[in-house]
């Protein structure tokens, strides 16, 4: 009789054991959680006003809250759409929205929106009349040549990139003549420049010429300033040209979690081992033959027909001596002088199969083997 | 934790009810907390497996081949628990059960048997007794381990126990106790009696026949009281496998043949396994004790993979034996191991002692040998030649040297150990 002991953890045990590293792992959890709450951005990308990088545009934002205006970055729409009386928005350069999204911006009535590098369906719907031109305008630093006060208090710019043809009526600064990259309209008390430049207010940027002046002057008119960043999204679900039955059914997604869930349980169920696996010591097996058969193969390798031959040799020898009771230390023509009695074979040819030379080729050996064979054999079976 | 088939099929249905009644999240959501629920409440409704109370008993040794039963006694003090238990074994003990259903009341006892028919010899340790406990609604269980030590060992099988009653014959005739009246039988001087017609007239003692005044005659018997020591080497040497078996288990079965056989005859047998190191130690057990003591330590002993050190086997017979005695040494015949390390130390055994030494052959080499068809078999066969030479020419060697070479087949091995002892015996050598 033998009585037994319990393996493993009951549940209180594995409570216990597993309530610090639960409460540690909780806590690191946690931790991470408020960090990354309240250290990380709410906007990322060029011309972000929290990115540090070269295309980032943290200088400006700084910059703008030191001549004490709020800037609020976001890159939610909901944001945009916000009523903005007497307030400006800043709208970034990339990203797309759709025309819906652009009228319910302009349909929030800002005070000021600054268009940074917009692309045709922005500036149809925020500024009418202004127009992508076609020449890309290479960076360096320009002249105002415009009656803007902004831009000529600001002199000198290091301006280039997007331009833009200005409608009548408008003032278009930094250009080359016929297209511009600062372009301000006024209509109805609301006050919209369209920059082509984006280069010029980036991290980069900023500290050259009168890049800060202009951008102070351009954007820092009014107190709030909210700086849109718009993504690759639209709140609309069909745009132009997605209508018809959709090809999956929208359902399809509950269905394969419910389906997820069910391969988990599945998995649970033939998952677990009805105990562990017992390992057990092996022990190692080797034929005996293993050395002899070795031999053979280095033998074969090294193509040694002569000691082949000698080993065949000698064991027929060893054999016929046995069976006909010839003295092992006799003279090789006796012995074979007795066998050519006993058995009828030429003593020539039981000379040279018993003592002749070793064989040089394949061939030969194998014919010698021949001949031992039978010779031994005919002792065996007389 | 486990969890069955139902639960499985309850979230299957899961998928069925969300894509038919409640395609939502809300629906993913019913079927995620009704399986949980289900499982939760089966989970804590099961009986726990780690208070159960087992014990064991039942077989402790088997001979290889031969089925041993171990039974567990399994019983229940908690709630009642129903489900699957499994008695974990290494392979080689060689479970012939699948795991035991269970369904076991508050306050039961069931006893479980598990068969083994191990396939190796040497102790097989049992391992985890696992219970897998699932709850009433059978959706999820409880699963706990017992450890319930139990130890089968396989001995060795002792197959040539069949060769055992003609060897006992033989040596029946020898000790005179059978009707044959034959002089010269044994060599030890037993008693005087009275001459009868019929006797060999060789037997007369003439010195007594002239003292008491009727013929006398002596009567012999064989030698009695010897010393036998069976060696094994468990080197690398034994480790060579041989048909399906190593040598090593070929010279397990001839020592135990010539143990019974040696007891029978009225001598005293001691074992010795060696390698670098004793492995197996039974110093002159009582007569009736040779067998089992001798298979019980020979159970665990398997080959190592070293070279034996024959001076600590000849140190380790010289230090057992006073008197003149057999020594039977079971190894391989590797003509380089015998004349470099066995053959400059065996000098002092051979002063005093009889030494036999016995090799398992192998068939396979006379196979090579035979066969010649091709030039990969000539070259075998030559190898092959050249190993039957170099065994010829060390057992010649030896047998100079004053030592009997039996080098048989495993099959024929343990029969030949034991006629040359009978033969040594005959002639009065021990």
């Amino acid at each position: 009789m033998s009585t037994s002991v319990a393996v493993g953890r009951g549940a209180a045990e594995s409570w216990r054991a597993l309530r610090k590293p639960l409460l540690i792992t909780g806590v690191v959890v946690l931790v991470g959680l408020i960090v990354l709450v309240f250290s990380v951005a709410s906007t990322s990308g060029p011309f972000s006003p929290d990115s540090t990088e070269r295309d980032g545009a943290r200088a400006l934002a700084n910059l703008l809250k030191k001549h004490g205006v709020n800037v609020q970055g976001t890159e939610r729409l909901d944001n945009a759409t916000e009523p903005g009386a007497g307030k400006a928005l800043l709208i970034g350069p990339n990203g797309s929205l759709d025309r819906d999204d652009w009228q319910r911006i302009k349909a929030a009535g800002w005070s000021h929106l600054i268009l940074i590098r917009p692309g045709a369906r922005e500036l149809d719907a925020l500024a009418p009349g202004v127009k992508t031109a076609g020449p890309v305008l290479s960076l360096a630093s320009r002249e105002p040549d415009c009656d803007l006060s902004a831009a000529v208090k600001a002199g000198n710019v290091t301006a280039g990139g997007t331009t833009y043809s200005a409608p009548a009526g408008a003032k278009a600064c930094y250009g080359d003549g016929i297209n511009h990259t600062v372009i301000r309209i006024e209509s109805g008390g609301q006050i919209v420049d369209v920059v082509g430049t984006s280069r010029s207010f980036t991290n980069s940027e900023l500290a050259d010429d009168g890049n800060a002046a202009l951008a102070l002057n351009l954007i820092g008119t009014h107190q709030e300033l909210t700086w849109y960043l718009p993504q690759w999204e639209s709140s609309g679900a069909d745009d132009e040209g997605s209508d018809g039955p959709p090809l999956v059914p929208p359902d399809i997604r509950y269905i394969g979690w419910a389906l997820a869930f069910a391969v988990l349980v599945v998995a649970v169920w033939r998952g677990r081992r009805l105990g562990p696996v017992v390992m057990e010591r092996l022990p190692v097996i080797v034929h005996a033959a293993e050395t002899t058969e070795g031999r053979a193969r280095l033998y074969r390798r090294a193509r040694a027909h002569d000691r082949a031959a000698a080993a065949l040799r000698e064991s027929a020898l060893a054999q016929l001596h046995k069976a006909h009771g010839i003295p092992r230390r006799a003279e090789p023509s006796a012995v074979v002088a007795t066998l050519a009695a006993r058995t009828g074979w030429d003593p020539n040819t039981l000379y040279e199969a018993l003592y002749g030379m070793p064989p040089q080729d394949d061939a030969a050996l194998l014919h010698l083997s021949d001949v031992l064979d039978v010779l031994t054999q005919e002792v065996r079976h007389p | 934790m486990v969890l069955t088939g139902r639960a499985g099929l309850l979230a299957g249905l899961g998928v069925v009810f969300v894509a038919l009644v409640m395609p939502s999240w809300s629906g993913v959501g019913v079927v995620i907390g009704v399986v949980f629920l289900v499982c939760l409440v089966d989970l804590l409704l099961a009986g726990s497996p780690r208070r159960l109370q087992l014990s064991r008993e039942g077989d402790t040794a088997v001979r290889l081949g031969e089925p041993a039963a171990v039974n567990l006694l399994v019983t229940n003090p908690g709630r009642r628990i129903r489900g699957l238990l499994r008695d974990a074994w290494p392979p080689s003990a060689g479970v012939q059960d699948p795991p035991h259903k269970l369904d076991l009341p508050n306050g039961e006892r069931r006893r479980l048997t598990t068969h083994l028919v191990p396939t190796r010899r040497g102790d097989r340790h049992a391992d985890r007794v696992t219970i897998r406990s699932i709850g009433p609604l059978g959706f999820a269980g409880r699963q706990g381990g017992h450890q319930v030590p139990w130890t089968v060992r396989a001995l060795p099988p002792f197959n040539s126990r069949k060769h055992l009653p003609s060897r006992l014959a033989r040596l029946r005739e020898l000790d005179g106790r059978t009707a044959l009246m034959v002089r010269g039988q044994g060599t030890e001087f037993d008693s005087l009696r009275d001459y009868v017609p019929g006797d060999d007239v060789r037997s007369i003692d003439w010195r007594a026949t002239a003292r008491r005044g009727n013929v006398v005659l002596r009567t012999w018997r064989p030698e009695r009281d010897r010393q036998v020591a069976i060696v094994i080497d468990s080197g690398r040497m034994s480790a060579g496998r041989v048909g399906d078996a190593p040598r090593l288990d070929h010279a397990m079965d001839a020592a135990l043949l010539l143990a019974a056989l040696a007891t029978r005859a009225g001598d005293r047998v001691s074992l010795l396994a060696c390698d670098s190191a004793v492995r197996a130690d039974v110093r002159r057990p009582a007569p009736e004790d040779v067998l089992p003591s001798f298979v019980n330590a020979l159970a665990n002993v398997d080959a190592e993979l070293v070279q034996t050190d024959f001076r600590v086997v000849v140190s380790q017979v010289l230090e057992r034996l006073g008197q003149r005695s057999l020594i039977v040494l079971l190894t391989g015949l590797d003509p380089a191991v015998i004349e470099e390390s066995l053959l400059p130390v065996i000098g002092p055994l051979l002063k005093r002692h009889v030494i036999v030494l016995a090799s398992v052959a192998d068939p396979r080499l006379t196979e090579l040998e035979a066969t010649r068809s091709d030039l990969i078999e000539v070259y075998n066969a030559a190898s092959a030649a050249r190993t039957r030479l170099d065994r010829d020419r060390v057992t010649a060697v030896l047998t100079r040297a004053g030592v009997t070479v039996v080098d048989e087949n495993p099959d024929q091995i343990a029969p030949a150990l034991a006629d040359t002892y009978l033969a040594l015996k005959k002639a009065g050598r021990l």
